[in-house]
């Protein structure tokens, strides 16, 4: 990490009467530090910013879906497929980026551009289906809108 | 006092204090709360398992049992009598088994497993789990010592909270969610705590097993033997686990005073240098080509002969690690058979904190706890270290007066710092003065046995304050009742003799003691009684085989100034010292009873006139506290330090030797506990280390007059400034001072 | 239709409530200024007698709540924010921090005045990232005008776990432990975050107190019905015409908000099941939606209010799979923590796939039921019955399709169901557990 990264830790550190709440927002940090997943050694350097664990660092990863603990590609494409997405046709949205990355959800593509991953509720039911995009909401995506979508991340 | 609350449990009434558990109010009633998450030791109740489901009168759903206290008028139903509680128990364990593996035949913890018992009582006949179980790779290796079956494993989060919440170690931790938990350490690598082996008996099942004992024995083979750990001065109870007449496991044994039935894995691992590959079992004497065994009766007949030839001309060198009445039998002979009464201690030791005596439980209660001293509690006294983490967990203020403590002092600025203390002037001493429950604990050499915090003590009026008292963490296990028994064996004043002509060393810590090999140099013939060859071997010229603690009946008084009862949990390979010290003794005229319960008696009528041996039980009381006597000078002297050399070559830094809790003849016979042993490093301070142009994990060359050791540096941001701390066992020659530079 | 005044949307539809300017330009901070002129427990008062009750789910009363907050402990006094919303069906939180941040800002600070704090936190869930980044942009236009008078508000960010919108779990989170209930008693009033009194509120709850203190509480009471006045954000979603979020007063029946407000069910189709309360709480059928929703009426009806998250399921979707896709949702969420969740879940899942899949028996019909019972009621927390109210409730509703399952040994959609091959998260872990669905 960098000494600012490790510098944002401690500055938020100081938002809570106890250091160990910093946690989820320092593993943020880290993750983003690691090109968006967080290798054992970002446990290491979050636990020395907090005066914790590496293994308690690790237990928290572990518990939220947000924090990747393999690598995972440039572009992070979430479609979600709970059950209002997939009543207005999440499946078929999912099957459309799969078809267009050459991968299936939960994988990352071959030149570590893409990681396409169902997702549970996004919050955005009632613009379904939903497509997150870099943690950047696209409300309703339609198949038909994925190629395009696609295009513009690869700069098309 | 609590008031009392009147409830019922299956129909029984029962009357429990205000602020009682359900579980234990249950109990009170004899009725069972099966519980398998539920350990108060742990801390709060996390209600994880629901195996303690209980139907309460005007509650719908069904309570988890473990999370409630009691409430006047409670009508609490369990399986017993409520078909709802058993059908919630019958469901918790039938969720249980979904996943569990039905291994118990080749499982370690059949036939004393709370699973197993569960389910035979309260759990489903057949199962309607179909679908494959969750499998894992197993056993995993958690360390050297643990092993860990994850299928086995039911998640109730005991161990994971103890690590987190008891020996705060954050080590052994739950990684993922859902279905998908799992226990773990980081990155495989192994569970690296003093206290790591307390999770084998805190898990319900067979998911944390001892690596020493798997297959080892089952329930209906073994015997559990109650004795005394003396791996260090706390006494810790415990149980040994006999097979065949070998020790096979120690467990904990909960003295609630004392450990409050935890246990550090010295205490709990170290038990296979009984089977040392090289145990002494038979006399050896000196000739031509070495040593060489010889008969009993010879070695007898050696022993005279060096002691004749010796006169008084003889210094007795003491481990601190013999019972009561191994040393009082020792001075018997040696003192009152042979006029020989000079004996050195590793350690000094006083009676002065009798006045400030508390049960080491009462330091949990503690508000405010200040430690002493150069050394790390836990590398002193482990327990006494979670019981001062259970002070800060409940609010204590805990400050350490250390070269790594809160207050930074420099090495052998303890005493010091207790003067400062003492003043009127201080900040903390006046803390000290107001608090109602204030604890003084001094951890590191140069305590006089407890006389130095004793007197802080008397000045801060600790001894008209019963909440208020104070430790002195000796080095050794027993020390204070060795050095009275010593002193006791004989009335009249020693004096150290020159020459030395014959020089006794009493057990392996003596033995291993550079100290005591330099008192070797100056004596002319030297007697080893001890457990290993290696320690013999090169400098005795008579060595006799000692027994091992787990061996031995007697008595060992622990730091609280406790007598408690070792107990003879397997016959040793050789005989106990008592009976050839009892044969040795006639021969110089002393008759002395070769077992230990009579030379108890006899030791009692001159130290423990109130205390007969039954009074000591399996849970020995702590003796009131005394007056306060100003400390007489020690009862023994302190070995000088290996001798100075003149010292052209300076270091800057002062070198802090510090002795590790994984050390010593014992432990080095285990190679399961290698992985325990301290580091081959040296801490340096974060301004020595950038002077020096110095990071973390670099080779580095500490270097003194004429000696150097290579070292890993650990750069420690707790360290006091001018400081290079190196573990005893890394530190080799090196002097006073030393200089640290990058390694090329 | 009656009238519908607006309380949590109001002044949405001509201005951006999410600039300060505009927000006072509504009368935004004027409340708050009345409210510090009051002595907190007049504040408190007002709440209580408003009958405020939960937006977030379990509908206890607001002022009732803080009622219970311990005095005197030497402690702080701790007010939380419940952003996490993450109920499948439920986005109306999210509305709330969108557009109108400085509603929930004024709330908390009236609320914090009430209570005796100087503390808040508000935990939003992690994927909220714009709603998070509009949050921060308020509440630095908060800082600079001088608003926040001594109370400091720090924005808590999630990390996506559904279970740290159970408030123990919450406060677990927030302290920086895995976001695991807790067992109550304690209760967060008294033994809350870090081991202080704690007061915790949905986000749409604490909005709602500008306007309580701004209506007073007598006209606030007349809004909805008597049991549970003002109104609510009711989301829509799944096969209605018109999805989206919706303000209207407690009390307004299903029927109204899938016809009148929703334009109906998408595409003409027929309505086949709808489940009202966000998707943990039990369905309801096409002849239910007469009822009400506000907390009394739902539950009269066998439901609940939960969300006020309205999915609308039209004929062409197989309800074994709908189940199936719920069951694996909360088999994604379980924290693992307790026994039944953790493993109930999972063997749910693996009961509802097999059924999908026409390999069930009958008998298998029996042990799904038997086995949520044997969770109800009995986990730790809400999830472990959340996870069972789908799915017993599908079965006992829909009974005849899931046995046709068994009886034509397959889905009696044959691939045509509109849910059909969904794939849920569960299948897709990065980091596998081995056979961690075994079928």
């Amino acid at each position: 990490m960098r000494p600012e990264a490790v510098a944002e830790i401690q500055r938020i550190r100081t938002r809570y009467p106890r250091s160990r709440s910093a946690v989820m927002d320092a593993l943020r940090i880290a993750q983003a530090e690691h090109g968006g997943w967080l290798p054992p050694e970002s446990f290491r350097e979050v636990a020395d910013a907090l005066d914790v664990t590496p293994a308690y660092c690790h237990s928290i990863a572990s518990f939220y879906d947000m924090y990747h603990l393999e690598p995972v590609g440039e572009h992070l494409v979430e479609v979600c497929t709970n059950l209002s997405c997939a009543l207005a046709g999440a499946q078929a949205v999912l099957d459309a980026f799969a078809s267009e990355l050459g991968v299936h959800p939960g994988g990352t593509t071959a030149d570590g551009g893409f990681t396409l991953r169902a997702i549970e509720c996004a919050g955005g039911c009632g613009r379904a289906p939903v497509v997150v995009v870099d943690h950047v909401y696209h409300e309703p995506v339609r198949p038909e809108d994925v190629g395009e979508l696609v295009g513009r991340l690869r700069g098309e | 006092m609590a008031e009392l609350v009147s409830l019922t449990v299956d129909d029984r009434a029962v009357q429990v204090p205000a602020g009682t558990g359900l579980v234990e109010a249950a109990q009170a009633a004899g009725v069972e709360i099966p519980v398998f998450c539920y350990e108060p030791r742990l801390g709060p109740p996390v209600g994880a398992c629901r195996m303690c489901l209980v139907e309460i009168e005007g509650i719908p759903k069904l309570q988890a049992g473990c999370t409630l206290t009691v409430q006047e008028g409670m009508v609490i139903r369990t399986a017993a009598t409520s078909e709802k509680a058993a059908d919630g128990q019958e469901s918790t364990l039938e969720f249980i088994l979904v996943n569990h593996p039905l291994d118990c035949p080749v499982c370690d913890k059949g036939g004393e497993c709370p699973l197993q018992d569960l389910t035979f009582r309260y759990g489903p006949g057949k199962t309607r789990m179909t679908f494959p179980k969750l499998t894992f790779d197993k056993p995993i290796p958690v360390s050297p010592l643990i092993a860990l079956d994850r299928e086995r494993c039911i998640l109730c989060y005991r161990c994971t909270r103890f690590s987190e919440e008891v020996s705060e170690d954050g080590l052994l931790v739950a990684v993922n969610r859902g279905a998908r938990s799992l226990i773990a350490t980081f990155e495989d690598e192994p569970y690296r705590s003093p206290f790591s082996g307390n999770v084998i008996e805190l898990c319900p099942v067979g998911a944390l097993t001892s690596t020493l004992y798997r297959f080892e024995g089952r329930p209906w083979d073994i015997q559990n033997v109650p004795t005394v750990c003396t791996g260090c001065a706390v006494g810790c109870n415990v149980s040994a686990t006999i097979r065949e007449g070998k020790v096979k496991r120690i467990l904990s044994r909960n003295h609630p005073e004392i450990d409050r039935g935890w246990l550090c894995d010295k205490g709990r691992f170290t038990y296979p240098h009984l089977r040392a590959r090289d145990r002494v079992t038979t006399p050896l004497r000196r000739g031509p080509e070495g040593l060489r065994e010889i008969t009993w009766d010879e070695a007898l007949d050696a022993a005279e002969e060096l002691m004749r030839e010796a006169g008084t001309a003889v210094v007795t060198a003491l481990s601190g690690s013999e019972t009561t009445e191994l040393a009082y039998a020792l001075g018997r002979v040696l003192r009152s058979g042979l006029g020989a009464h000079s004996a050195v201690l590793p350690e000094a030791t006083s009676d002065a904190l009798d006045a400030f005596r508390l049960p080491l439980s009462a330091i949990a209660a503690a508000e405010l706890v200040v430690v002493v001293g150069d050394d790390p509690v836990v590398e002193r006294a482990p327990i006494v270290d979670l019981w001062i983490k259970e002070a800060a967990r409940r609010g204590a203020d805990v400050v350490t007066c250390s070269p790594t403590g809160d207050v930074q002092t420099q090495p052998g600025g303890g005493a010091a710092l207790c003067g400062e203390l003492g003043a009127r002037g201080s900040k903390l001493g006046k803390r000290l003065r107001a608090a109602e429950r204030a604890v003084l604990v001094w951890s590191g050499p140069g305590g006089g046995g407890g006389a130095r915090i004793a007197e802080l003590a008397h000045e801060l009026g600790f001894a008209e304050r019963p909440g208020c008292g104070a430790f002195h963490l000796p080095s050794t296990p027993n020390a204070r009742a060795v050095a009275a028994a010593w002193s006791a064996a004989a009335d009249a004043d020693e004096a150290g003799p020159a020459p030395i002509r014959l020089l006794v060393v009493s057990g392996d810590e003596a033995a291993a003691d550079p100290s005591v090999r330099a008192l070797a140099e100056e004596a002319e013939r030297v007697v080893v009684i001890t457990m290993f060859h290696e320690l013999a071997g090169g400098w005795a010229d008579l060595v006799l085989p000692a027994t091992a603690s787990l061996e031995r009946d007697g008595t060992t008084m622990n730091l609280e100034g406790r007598l408690q009862r070792l107990r003879r949990t397997v016959l040793p390979p050789c005989p106990d010292e008592l009976a050839w010290l009892s044969k040795l003794g006639a021969r110089f005229g002393v008759s002395l009873a070769p077992d230990s319960a009579g030379v108890y008696e006899e030791l009692a009528e001159r130290l423990y006139r109130d205390l007969p041996l039954e009074g000591l039980g399996l849970q020995a009381p702590l003796p009131a506290r005394h007056g306060y006597e100003p400390p007489a000078p020690a009862t023994t002297e302190v070995p000088a330090p290996p001798p100075a050399t003149e010292e052209p070559f300076v270091g800057e830094l002062r070198l802090q030797r510090y002795s590790a809790l994984f050390s010593g003849p014992a432990v080095e016979r285990v190679p399961e506990l290698r992985f325990q042993r301290p580091e081959r490093e040296v801490e340096l301070s974060p301004a020595d280390a950038e002077r020096r142009g110095i990071a973390s994990g670099d080779t580095v060359l500490v270097r003194s007059n004429g000696t150097s050791v290579e070292l890993r540096a650990r750069v420690s941001r707790k360290l006091v400034e001018g400081v290079a701390r190196v573990a005893g066992e890394h530190a080799g020659e090196l002097h006073a001072t030393v200089e640290v530079v990058k390694a090329s | 239709m009656a009238s519908n005044p607006l309380l949590l949307t109001a002044g949405t539809e001509d201005h951006d409530l999410t600039r300060l300017d505009e927000y006072r330009a509504v009368g935004g901070y004027d409340a708050l200024a009345r409210a510090r002129a009051l002595e907190p427990q007049a504040v408190m008062d007002e709440v209580t007698a408003a009958t405020v009750r939960g937006r977030g789910g379990a509908g206890f009363p607001m002022g009732r709540k803080a009622s219970l907050l311990a005095k005197d402990t030497g402690k702080p006094v701790y007010l939380v924010v419940n952003a996490d919303e993450s109920e499948p069906g439920a986005f109306k939180d999210r509305d709330v921090m969108r557009f109108t941040p400085h509603r929930l800002i004024e709330g908390c600070l009236i609320t914090a005045h009430g209570i005796g704090s100087t503390s808040v936190f508000i935990y939003i869930r992690g994927e909220y990232l714009h709603e998070f980044e509009v949050m921060r942009a308020a509440l630095e236009e908060t800082r600079r005008a001088g608003l926040l008078g001594g109370v400091t508000i720090v924005l808590h960010r999630g990390a996506g776990a559904y279970i740290c919108g159970e408030e123990t779990a919450l406060l677990e989170s927030l302290e920086g432990s895995r976001g695991q209930p807790r067992p109550r008693p304690p209760f967060p009033p008294v033994t809350g975050l870090y081991n202080a009194p704690t007061q915790i509120n949905n986000v749409s709850t604490i909005a709602l107190v500008p306007k309580v203190l701004e209506l007073g509480a007598e006209a606030f009471s007349k809004i909805g019905v008597p049991s549970a006045p003002g109104t609510a954000v009711f989301s829509l979603s799944g096969n209605v015409a018109q999805p989206g979020n919706y303000e209207r007063p407690l009390g307004t029946t299903i029927r109204e908000l899938i016809y009148d407000i929703g334009g109906g069910v998408a595409h003409g189709r027929e309505l086949k099941a709808v489940i009202p309360g966000g998707s943990s709480v039990p369905v309801l059928t096409p002849d239910e939606i007469d009822t009400p929703m506000d907390y009394d009426s739902i539950q009269a009806a066998g439901s609940f209010f939960g969300s006020a998250a309205i999915i609308v399921v039209d004929d062409r979707c197989c309800m074994v799979q709908l189940a199936l896709r719920a069951a694996q949702f909360y088999m994604h969420e379980s924290c693992g923590k307790c026994t039944p969740c953790r493993v109930g879940t999972r063997w749910l899942v693996q009961l509802l796939t097999k059924i999908e899949d026409g390999e069930a028996a009958r008998t298998d019909l029996e042990l799904l039921e038997n086995v949520c019972d044997r969770m109800l009621g009995r986990s730790l927390c809400a999830l472990g019955d959340f996870a069972v109210y789908p799915v017993s409730s599908y079965l006992r509703k829909y009974r005849a399709e899931f046995e046709a399952h068994v009886t034509g040994a397959a889905c009696p959609f044959a691939g045509d169901s509109s849910i059909e091959g969904i794939v849920a998260p569960i299948a897709q872990h990065a980091h596998p557990v081995p056979e961690i669905v075994g079928g």
